[in-house]
Parts: structure tokens; C-alpha cells; sequence
């Protein structure tokens, strides 16, 4: 900053273009403050409060201070965590969808974008790739539920074949799986575009002169792809990660809002929507929002580290 | 950009067939949201009020002639739509109009308490509603009506211009009142549940399908349990679902679900468990374990279906029978009821009219011709198989040696129903029944089927209803 320029009025020739900048970063500014910031302090705000519908009759609001996270963080009578155990289901669940999702991605790119294999049609395999996120989650899991269920094809081919009906939704796995799989369905494509752009956004001068040095296609995958495309998969890992966390809609339907069996399948947000839904719980409901904004948080700075390139460690 | 064309269609084609797919797959569990707003033109609006008026029945009408625009009745299915839109006098298919005012329907499944969370939300937001919108009318539940009975938000029928008719059932005006015993509605239909039996396999099992020897055999819950062991032994399921029986022994309760704020899981509830867990161990029912409404459960009531029996009122093999009724892989008039081991009741719907309606005479209209209307009752009974609440008009059919029910072959089913009725006990009502009922059965079901063991899926339960109802205290 100059701010000898502004001491002396005679002096015309210096601007601060500062002002400007700070103008065009403004909306920026405005839009968060007041839908994300001033919502989340609210919310935490919210959960210091026994607010809550009983039956028809509105209990409180009352201040209860941090009673209602010591009420999220309280085992049950038989020693298990919900709050844990529901973070665990998200996390597993997601996992289960994202390592296949950005692999099977990757791959997809790859090779769309490869200028040796110069695939046919790619237009029309984007398209399809891309097809399922155009599709409501909801009804997807609507159809899996169909699928799958007793009476479904699965197990009329099953049963065809010899075999005994498979209870797919009585099965911590079987759900899970399914669970993971609609949403690695949903996302792949939504993920390939997005990898897609970023390897066509590295200089074909690097891959040409790669293989000019004999580079094999492994190498240039592991040695050109992968490190220039980092930018781009940190932000796809971030993103799902943060859709990950908000899995809802998929387990809530497939299980009719039960989470079972066992409570296996029941996700921090269909938590925080048993809470909102029916009671109206305002303070739990924030206390859960909170904790997962915390775990995101966390999560987040995590990606963000490990995946940050080493050599950054001399900043300038 | 031949190939973009194709691919646009492609794309567009499978999302029609993804579409289609689980839109039916949608209907067949039962979990439509349709707002049917039935074409509410607004052009008829002014003309209607004055109809409604002039030539309303009547009435002895409480409320001033200043109805409203639009009829709003709320309903978690299209049962009761159905009944509406066939015999209320005054009503026009046409136009779906009552008197000349547009009725309007706002129908959410009852799943998860999805029904009365978008009934709560509208009532509350009642008063500040523009009077076009405000919830004239709705229905509800034997589990929750006392929520709505029990609150300013329902009317007292006196206040439209109503009162007790001799002719209702007396659990049914037990049900629709208040704690101070001031009625809040009305109830179109009596519900004693009745055991459903396959002829056909009762023939092979028992012996006979005449409905006195089967209740004869099946009058008691040893017998019952004798009956399975040999259903089993001869390739029979003695029920479907694992929880056929739960509203036999749930609707008999002695102790409520919750008192004084504290949850108890009532005897007869734990006893019905005992009977699952066993009835699955011993394989006298499905080893699926659907639930009551799962298509599991429903396929077996196709002709090629091995279960003897269901439980269920009248609006039950009505309504919800519809695979035993199916013309081509159904098994209609191979059916019959009797009592079976315990009385009971199940469901019932009774109308209701909201605080801050615009319509009450409409409402009143709907009432009394639910309840007092002879010809509406007896078409009820007639042409829809309900057993009406009205006392008379059942009495006229069940004395009636040439009236059957095709479906029961022939069997005349009010007449059973009417000397029901007298062991049908309405208590311990509470407004958290609906949630409790339900998620009971389906949090148990993993006990049932060995994934957890007892106190683990007691925990899952109560942990949910920590979580629905914070003013619940759970063991």
C-alpha cells in the first residue's frame, strides 16, 4: 500500500485501485455472510435451546447451554454411541461409493481424453455416463428398493435359479452396498466431466514429449497425469466428501427412515431429520447440524494437508 | 451433431423407462404423494358460496352463510376420496365440486408420521392461512386422533351444529372426544377387525371353511398355535407377516405406551413378540418377515399364496386386499371371516373439522351424511363391503338372509361385524400410538430375525423415539 500517495493532495498520478478490488470481492463477501455464516451461527445458537414441538403443544424455548450436546454425546443404556455410530455409518457408506466413484473416473477420463486411443461416439458416452445424476436420488432408490426387495427380479431370479430368497435390506452389508453403489452410480459421471476437463487442461506438449522419451502409458499416468491433475482431484475429493457427510436421501428411503437393520445404515442427517421432522426439535437438530460441520470441517483440513505437495514446506 | 441428436435421445428415453419404472414401482408400496387438487376453477368460486347458502340441507347451521371459496380436506389415502365422490349428495363429479365450492384434496401417506407432519404444519399455520387455503376438513387415525381431539385446533361438532347420534358405535364417539369429553368428530366407519381366512386351505387344515367351525377351532391362542403346527406340517404359512397379529394383541392393551411422559412397552405387546419370534423359529410364518403393508406379505394373497390367515376390519379386505381381488391371479369369494382368538378393532378414520374453517357447513354436511344419512350408509354397505356407523342401517343389512359380501362368498360379514362390536374396548390412547406402533414392529423385526439380540433392538427402538419425541422418557 501506498500511503504516502494519500498524504500528499498534489500528487495526482498514484490511484489506490485497492477499492476496487475490494468492491468486486464484495458479493463474495455479502452472499456468504449472509447465507452460510450468519445460518451456522444461528444454528449453533439454536442448540443451546430446549425448543420443541410436543404433540401440538410448543415446549420452550429455554436456554439449556451445552445440555443438548451432552445429550448427543451421552451412550445409550447398552454403551453405544449413537452420534459415533451414526458418523461411522456415513463415513463407511460414503467410502464404499467414493473410492470406486473417483477410480472407475479417473479411468473413464483417461481414457476419453487419451489422444492415442481417439475413442468414437464420446459425445454419446458422456451423455450416458452422466445420465444418472439427472435422475432424482429418491426415485433411485425407489427402484433399487424394488429391485431388490423379496419379491423383486433379483430374487425372482434367485428363487428361479434354485436359490433361497436373499433379504437384501435385512443385511448390514447388502444394504450398505446397495446404499454405496446408487450413489457411486449417481456421481461417476458428474465426477469423469469434471476430471475430464482437468486433463485437458495439461499441455498435450507434456504427453507428447513424454512419449517421444519412451515414457510408457503407466508413467505418464502415475509420472504427468496424476500430479498435474492433483488441483482438480482434491476439489472432487472435497466435494464428495462434503456430499458424503450429507448422505440422506438414499438411506432414508431404502430404509423408510429406520436405518436398519440395527441402526446400520441411519446417517448423521437422517438423524438430524428424526429430530427436525416430527417434533420439531430445534436445539438437538442444531447441536447434530453442528457436530457434523465440525467432522466436515476436520475432514476437510485433512484432504487438504495430505494432499498438499511437499516441497510447499519453504513458503516464500 | 447427428450424433448429439441420438445421444439427446438416447438419454431421454432411458430416463422415461428409469421413470416409469419406479413410478410403479412407487404405487405398489403404497408411498405416493399425490396432492390431487382436484381442478379447483376459480370462475364457480362467488357463484358457489350463494349455492351453498340457499341450498344447503337445511341445516340448522351454526355458522353464517359466508362459506368459503375452496373446500380443503386433508387425508393420508384415496379410501375415504373415493366414498366422497360417489355418494355425497351434493357433490358433482363433474366439476368436483360439494354445493358448487371446489373440493380440494391434500393427501400424504401416513409412512413415518408424513401425514401428520404436513397436517401439523398446515394447521399451525391456520390462522395466518388466506381463507382459501385453511384447512376446512381433514381426517384421522385411531393411533393420533387424540393429538387433534385433544387441542384447539378441532371444533367441537356442537359448534357446527351437530350432536351424539344413538345410532354410532360408542367407541367410535369415545375416540373422537376430548379428555373433557366434548366431541370433536365423527367417524364414517366401525371397525372390529375380524380374522380372514383362505376357504380353500381352512378346508385342508381344519377341516371345514364354514366360519362357526373355523372359529370354533381357532377361538383361543393355544388353538391357534395348535392350527399352525399343522398349517406348517402341511406346506402352510398360518400368516403372512410376522406382524399380522400385532394389532390383535396391540388393540387389547391394558397399559398405555406412554404415561405420565414414561415409555412402557405394554404386556400384550411383549406378548405378541414372543408369538413372532416363535411363529419364525418354528416356521409357521413367511421367513422373510414382510412387514403388515410390505408386497411380500400382499403376494400371498394371490390364489398360488400358502397363508391361511389375515386380520383385518372391513376396510381391510376392501381396500387393501387388492391382489385376492385381482381377476386373474386373485382368489375372490375363497375367502370367509369369523372373530378369531381375541376381538379387536383396527384403524377407523373420522372426520374432523379444523379451527378457522371458511366452510363449516360444508363440513356439517359431510358429517351427517356420513353417520345419519341412511342411503349413503347402506350404498357404504351395499356397493363398498364398509361396516357403516350407523347402528340401524347395519342392523337392517345383517338381519338380511339374502345379503353376502361376493368376496367372502357370500358370507354376510356386517352381521359378524355387529356381534363384534360390543367387545370393542377404546383406552389408553396416547398421541404418540401411530410412531410407536409402527417402528416397534419394524425395530423388533431384527430381534426376530436373530441380527440383534432383544435389548439391542429395544435400544434401536427407544433410541428413535428419543429422537421423534424429546418429551418421551425412554426406559
Amino acid at each position: 500500500m501506498s500511503s504516502t500517495t494519500s498524504t500528499a493532495p498534489a500528487k495526482h498520478k498514484s490511484i489506490s485501485y485497492a477499492k476496487w478490488g475490494y468492491l468486486f470481492i464484495a458479493p463474495f463477501f455479502i452472499i456468504y455472510i449472509t447465507c452460510s455464516l450468519i445460518p451456522l451461527l444461528s444454528t449453533f445458537y439454536n442448540s443451546l435451546f430446549e425448543n420443541y414441538m410436543d404433540g401440538l403443544k410448543q415446549i420452550g424455548p429455554n436456554f439449556v447451554g451445552l445440555d443438548n450436546f451432552v445429550k448427543l454425546f451421552t451412550p445409550r443404556s447398552d454403551g453405544r454411541l449413537e452420534i459415533l455410530n451414526y458418523t461411522i455409518n456415513t463415513m463407511v457408506m460414503w467410502i464404499m461409493g467414493a473410492v470406486p466413484q473417483v477410480v472407475f473416473a479417473l479411468l473413464l477420463a483417461v481414457i476419453f481424453t487419451s489422444e492415442r486411443l481417439k475413442i468414437k461416439g464420446q459425445t454419446f458416452f458422456k451423455t450416458v455416463i452422466y445420465m444418472p445424476n439427472l435422475i432424482m436420488a429418491s426415485a433411485f432408490a425407489m427402484l433399487f428398493f424394488q429391485i431388490f426387495s423379496s419379491v423383486g427380479p433379483i430374487n425372482q431370479i434367485i428363487t428361479a435359479s434354485g436359490g433361497d430368497v436373499f433379504m437384501f435390506f435385512d443385511k448390514e452389508w447388502s444394504t450398505r452396498s446397495i446404499i454405496a453403489f446408487i450413489n457411486f452410480l449417481m456421481w461417476f459421471g458428474n465426477t469423469t466431466i469434471l476430471l475430464m476437463a482437468g486433463i485437458m487442461g495439461i499441455d498435450q506438449s507434456l504427453f507428447e514429449a513424454a512419449s517421444i522419451d519412451g515414457a510408457t502409458s503407466t508413467q505418464v499416468f502415475f509420472k504427468i497425469t496424476i500430479p498435474l491433475l492433483m488441483p482438480i482431484i482434491i476439489y472432487v475429493v472435497i466435494t464428495a466428501l462434503i456430499g458424503g457427510l450429507q448422505m440422506f436421501d438414499v438411506p432414508q428411503i431404502i430404509t423408510a427412515g429406520s436405518g436398519r437393520p440395527n441402526n446400520t445404515t441411519k446417517t448423521l442427517v437422517m438423524a438430524l431429520n428424526s429430530y427436525i421432522g416430527t417434533s420439531k426439535n430445534y436445539g438437538m437438530a442444531g447441536a447434530v447440524s453442528f457436530v457434523l460441520f465440525v467432522i466436515t470441517g476436520i475432514l476437510s483440513f485433512i484432504v487438504f494437508r495430505s494432499t498438499e505437495p511437499k516441497k510447499e514446506g519453504k513458503k516464500k | 451433431m447427428k450424433k448429439r441428436i441420438m445421444a439427446v435421445l438416447l438419454a431421454a428415453a432411458s430416463v422415461v423407462a428409469v421413470a416409469g419404472c419406479s413410478n410403479s414401482g412407487s404405487g405398489s408400496s403404497n408411498s405416493t404423494t399425490t396432492t390431487a387438487a382436484t381442478a379447483a376453477a376459480d370462475n364457480g368460486g362467488a357463484a358457489a358460496a350463494d349455492t351453498t347458502a340457499g341450498g344447503g340441507d337445511a341445516a340448522p347451521a351454526a355458522a353464517g352463510s359466508d362459506e368459503g371459496n375452496v373446500f380443503n380436506i386433508y387425508a393420508w389415502n384415496e379410501e375415504f376420496k373415493g366414498f366422497f365422490e360417489k355418494y355425497m349428495p351434493g357433490y358433482d363429479a363433474g366439476a368436483a365440486t360439494l354445493n358448487g365450492v371446489p373440493v380440494k384434496w391434500t393427501i400424504n401417506p401416513s409412512d413415518d408420521g408424513v401425514y401428520q407432519d404436513k397436517l401439523d404444519a398446515a394447521l399451525q399455520a391456520q390462522a395466518s392461512a388466506s381463507a382459501d387455503d385453511k384447512v376446512d376438513m381433514f381426517l384421522a387415525e385411531a393411533d393420533y386422533i387424540l393429538k387433534y381431539t385433544d387441542s384447539d385446533y378441532t371444533m367441537d361438532i356442537s359448534q357446527i351444529g351437530l350432536s351424539q347420534v344413538d345410532t354410532e358405535y360408542t367407541y367410535t364417539v369415545q375416540a373422537a372426544s376430548d379428555s373433557n369429553g366434548k366431541i370433536k368428530g365423527v367417524s364414517f366407519q366401525c371397525c372390529p377387525s375380524a380374522l380372514i381366512y383362505r376357504r380353500s386351505i381352512a378346508k385342508e387344515v381344519i377341516g371345514s371353511d364354514d366360519p362357526a367351525d373355523v372359529q370354533a377351532a381357532l377361538d383361543s391362542w393355544d388353538k391357534y398355535d395348535a392350527v399352525a403346527a399343522k398349517a406348517k406340517d402341511l406346506g402352510y404359512y398360518m400368516h403372512a407377516s410376522f406382524a399380522e397379529t400385532y394389532r390383535v394383541f396391540s388393540n387389547n392393551a391394558t397399559s398405555a405406551w406412554v404415561t405420565n411422559g414414561e415409555l412402557t412397552i405394554p404386556d400384550v405387546v411383549d406378548k405378541w413378540t414372543e408369538q413372532a419370534k416363535s411363529y419364525y423359529d418354528k416356521g409357521y410364518i413367511l421367513d422373510t418377515l414382510p412387514g403388515v403393508w410390505d408386497d411380500g406379505k400382499t403376494a400371498q394373497m394371490f390364489a398360488d399364496g400358502k397363508s391361511m390367515c389375515f386380520f383385518g376390519p372391513a376396510w381391510y379386505f376392501n381396500f387393501c386386499m387388492g391382489n385376492a381381488q385381482d381377476p386373474d391371479k386373485g382368489c375372490y369369494g375363497d375367502w370367509a371371516i369369523c372373530e378369531g382368538p381375541q376381538a379387536h378393532f383396527w384403524g377407523g378414520t373420522w372426520i374432523l373439522a379444523a379451527t378457522g374453517t371458511d366452510n363449516p357447513s360444508l363440513v356439517a354436511d359431510v358429517m351427517r351424511a356420513f353417520t345419519e344419512n341412511e342411503e349413503v350408509c347402506e350404498n357404504l354397505v351395499k356397493n363398498e363391503g364398509q361396516f357403516s356407523n350407523n347402528k340401524t342401517v347395519n342392523a337392517k343389512f345383517a338381519n338380511d338372509p339374502d345379503f353376502g359380501n361376493a368376496f367372502l362368498g357370500n358370507q354376510n360379514d356386517t352381521a359378524v361385524f355387529s356381534e363384534m362390536t360390543d367387545n370393542i374396548v377404546w383406552a389408553n390412547a396416547t398421541i404418540y400410538d401411530q410412531l410407536c406402533n409402527e417402528k416397534y414392529q419394524e425395530f423388533i423385526k431384527d430381534y426376530i430375525n436373530g441380527t440383534v439380540d432383544k435389548n439391542t433392538a429395544l435400544a434401536n427402538f427407544y433410541g428413535y423415539i428419543n429422537e421423534k419425541y424429546p418429551a418421551v422418557v425412554t426406559p
